[in-house]
């Protein structure tokens, strides 16, 4: 910004220079950010160094004790892992579903309105009332699936007392909880594809796969990308369906790493080891938005 | 940045300031007000001391009345409740409180949890100087209810009753079977090892017509904790919880408590999945004659049935033992209490301990002697029934991380799930139990 009006008077152009009006504008905004997240992440990062815990006594410094422990630790293994996997089983679905359901409501289902509305409601819903909701359906003895499973001639599942289910189990309620807003972000896409093009492919004799195939899912790329990093994202800090839905159980195998910082620091006392593990945690999420951002440059090239 | 607009004169950049200047202004004062909200939060006349507790419900009244019987007893003092809900987050909210210096003047505590209290520094200790003052005394309590009271010399907490695991009946079935004594109590001998027991839950599934015992626990954080601990200090082995590790404990003797376990909830002659609400349904509704429960449920029991008759947990491996816990008053930490205050409240939580005839209708053994041993107490049934429980009864293993609401007894309790539900075999159950424990054990104490 070397100016070419300089004011005359070398004083008053370094305090522009310093409080350049861009600054001034983002000022508010970088206050609150400076208050609220940076020095919370300094203090996070200055209290995993130190034997912090929930009691009178002042914390002393212990180096990187708490990382080697935690590197230690099977337990936060085994909740990174919940995590990490709750992630993948819940974010291809939650792109595939919303794209089925945007290019059925795209193509022209009677009654849009109706579908428009069915697949966004669940959103609405905060996560207490979807919880509750969920718990009811499902119950073992007097629950919706299990009666649908036993009119079929079924056995019922132990939806989430049962190990090997719990974590699909609440997989599927965020899938009908949140897909809807992924659905919307596609019908969107969905509306901004010109007409032209498919009218030059019927043209040409393009059937309806073909077109599908060549033209609407080539446009619906970039925010499938969109979708996939926002969903990423969203599901690898899951912990408030599963507290509600499982407190982590049964026998811990739901509990994602978010719920076992809460754990540890909350209920355990342990404030400076809950924050080693939070930035163990962060360095993962790091990682993968470094690695979907090297993917999205080769893409761009 | 692109279209950065070109430096302006002076007249601009004043009102851009002007504009910054109030949004800042405006920032301060807002934080000014929240903050000054909190304050008058935490602020409280001096006549007013402040408790927070966790009963709701039934107990929440009678805690309510107690505080209305208590009045004649602390003239010009207020007892300020705030309820919280039981459970973890209450355990969270008073250590944060405490941590910070700005808890109340006197709170609820779980006696299973002091181990994590009193070494802390979260608490303060009692001054039983001034509390024999206002007619609180040692002598007043059992040796058992009190032994846990103690850190290093000092009392750390004040019980306020004694909540042990127990077992409830509907009498005409248990009569049926032949299992009632003649002043109407419960046959303790026909409970008296595994195999009477078992046979007992046979005949009571008989005269019953449907099944026998009812327990509750599946996916619950506690009832399989609660009913094996109990069991297991019968046997007389030992469960020791040295800081650091490991456990001495006896794994043969925790597998043999297991194994009986796993037979009681045979799902034949006692149902088999019950969690805790299915466990007192099936109860209240007649399907078993008997349950494995917390007294607490006292109130719930007797709404289903107004004869509903009670026994301390039968000793059925031949040391008496019951488990319970103990709510007690304790003193957050203050840097610097006012002393007259402190006084205030230890004259407030006196008159509380002895308004406890009104906490014992709830089902809770009051832990202040005196009121037990009125003519009153003796009248209440089944309450005076299964008082002898408080002679004998097993706390949690003095471990910071145990204790009421603890990711401990939880642990433990999934364990035991996984035994009595998906038939885990008792010893692997046991040893699965100690490395949990060892877990726990390994992890650095926060005091």
């Amino acid at each position: 910004m070397s100016s070419p009006h300089a004011s005359p008077r070398p004083g008053a152009l370094s305090v522009r220079r310093l409080f350049s009006p861009g600054l001034l504008f983002a000022l508010p905004f970088l206050v609150l950010f400076a208050v609220f997240l940076l020095w919370p992440l300094g203090q996070g990062l200055w209290m995993s160094l130190t034997d912090r815990a929930l009691s009178a006594h002042a914390p002393s410094f212990i180096g990187v004790g708490n990382f080697t422990e935690a590197f230690q630790d099977a337990e936060m293994w085994k909740a990174l892992w919940h995590t990490v996997l709750f992630t993948l089983i819940s974010t291809v679905p939650l792109v595939v579903v919303a794209l089925g359901m945007a290019l059925l409501v795209h193509t022209g289902l009677p009654g849009q309105w109706v579908w428009r509305l069915a697949f966004f409601a669940p959103y609405l819903l905060p996560v207490g009332v979807v919880s509750l909701l969920w718990i009811w359906l499902y119950q073992p003895d007097l629950g919706l699936y299990n009666h649908l499973l036993d009119k079929l001639g079924l056995d019922g599942v132990a939806w989430l007392s049962d190990e090997s289910v719990a974590l699909w189990a609440i997989a599927l309620t965020t899938l009908w909880w949140t897909v809807g807003f992924n659905f919307l972000l596609y019908l969107a896409a969905l509306q901004s594809i010109p007409d032209h093009l498919y009218e030059a492919a019927a043209i040409d004799g393009a059937g309806a796969w073909r077109r599908l195939f060549s033209i609407t899912l080539p446009s619906l790329s970039r925010i499938t990308v969109v979708i996939t990093v926002l969903q990423l994202l969203a599901s690898l800090k899951v912990f408030d369906q599963v507290y509600l839905l499982t407190k982590g159980g049964p026998n811990n195998s739901t509990r994602p790493v978010v719920e076992y910082i809460y754990d540890v620091g909350f209920t355990g006392y342990r404030l400076g080891y809950a924050s080693a593990i939070s930035y163990i945690f962060f360095a993962l999420v790091v990682l993968a938005s470094a690695a979907q951002f090297a993917v999205l440059r080769r893409r761009e090239k | 940045m692109t279209g950065t607009p070109a430096p302006v004169g002076r007249p601009a950049l004043t009102r851009r300031r002007a504009l910054t200047a109030a949004l800042a202004a405006g920032t301060s004062v807002l934080g000014a007000g929240a903050l000054s909200g909190c304050g008058s939060a935490l602020a409280a006349d001096d006549s007013t001391v402040r408790l927070w507790d966790l009963f709701s419900g039934a107990d929440g009244g009678l805690l309510n009345d107690m505080v209305r019987k208590a009045r004649p007893d602390m003239p010009g003092t207020r007892i300020e409740r705030t309820v919280l809900e039981w459970g973890t987050p209450y355990y969270t909210k008073l250590a944060m409180s405490s941590a910070g210096g700005r808890g109340p003047d006197v709170a609820v505590l779980h006696m299973s949890r002091l181990a994590g209290y009193a070494p802390t520094g979260l608490v303060d200790p009692w001054d039983l100087d001034l509390l024999a003052e206002y007619g609180v005394r040692r002598e007043d309590f059992t040796d058992a209810v009190w032994s846990p009271t103690q850190y290093e010399g000092q009392t750390y907490a004040l019980p306020l009753d004694t909540h042990p695991f127990i077992v409830f009946f509907h009498p005409e079935p248990v009569k049926k079977a032949g299992l009632l004594t003649k002043d109407g109590t419960l046959d303790a001998d026909a409970f008296s090892s595994p195999d009477k027991f078992l046979a007992a839950g046979k005949e009571l599934a008989k005269a019953s017509g449907k099944q026998g015992i009812s327990f509750g626990y599946v996916t619950d954080t506690a009832q399989g904790w609660r009913l094996f601990y109990g069991l297991y200090k019968q046997t007389g082995g030992v469960f020791k919880v040295p800081p650091g590790g490991p456990a001495e404990v006896d794994v043969d003797r925790m597998a043999e408590v297991i194994a009986f376990m796993a037979k009681l909830v045979d799902g034949k002659v006692n149902p088999k999945r019950l969690d805790y609400a299915a466990g007192m349904a099936s109860f209240n509704n007649r399907q078993t004659a008997m349950i494995l429960s917390g007294e607490w449920e006292l109130g719930t029991f007797r709404g289903a049935d107004k004869n509903v008759g009670a026994a301390p947990f039968p000793t059925v491996f031949g040391t008496p033992a019951v488990y319970a816990d103990s709510h007690s008053f304790v003193l957050p930490h203050h840097p610097d209490p006012d002393a007259a205050h402190r006084r205030r409240t230890h004259r407030a939580v006196a008159a509380l301990l002895k308004a406890g005839q009104i906490w014992g209708t709830a089902g809770h053994i009051p832990a202040y002697g005196p009121v037990t041993r009125t003519k009153e107490y003796a009248a209440l049934l089944p309450q005076a029934h299964y008082k002898v429980a408080a002679d004998h009864v097993v706390l949690d293993p003095a471990a910071w991380f145990a204790g009421a609401g603890s990711d401990f007894q939880n642990a433990m309790s999934q364990v035991l799930q996984q035994a009595l539900l998906d038939g885990l075999a008792p010893d692997r159950a046991a040893r699965a139990m100690v490395r949990r424990l060892n877990t726990f054990l390994a992890k650095p104490s926060p005091a």
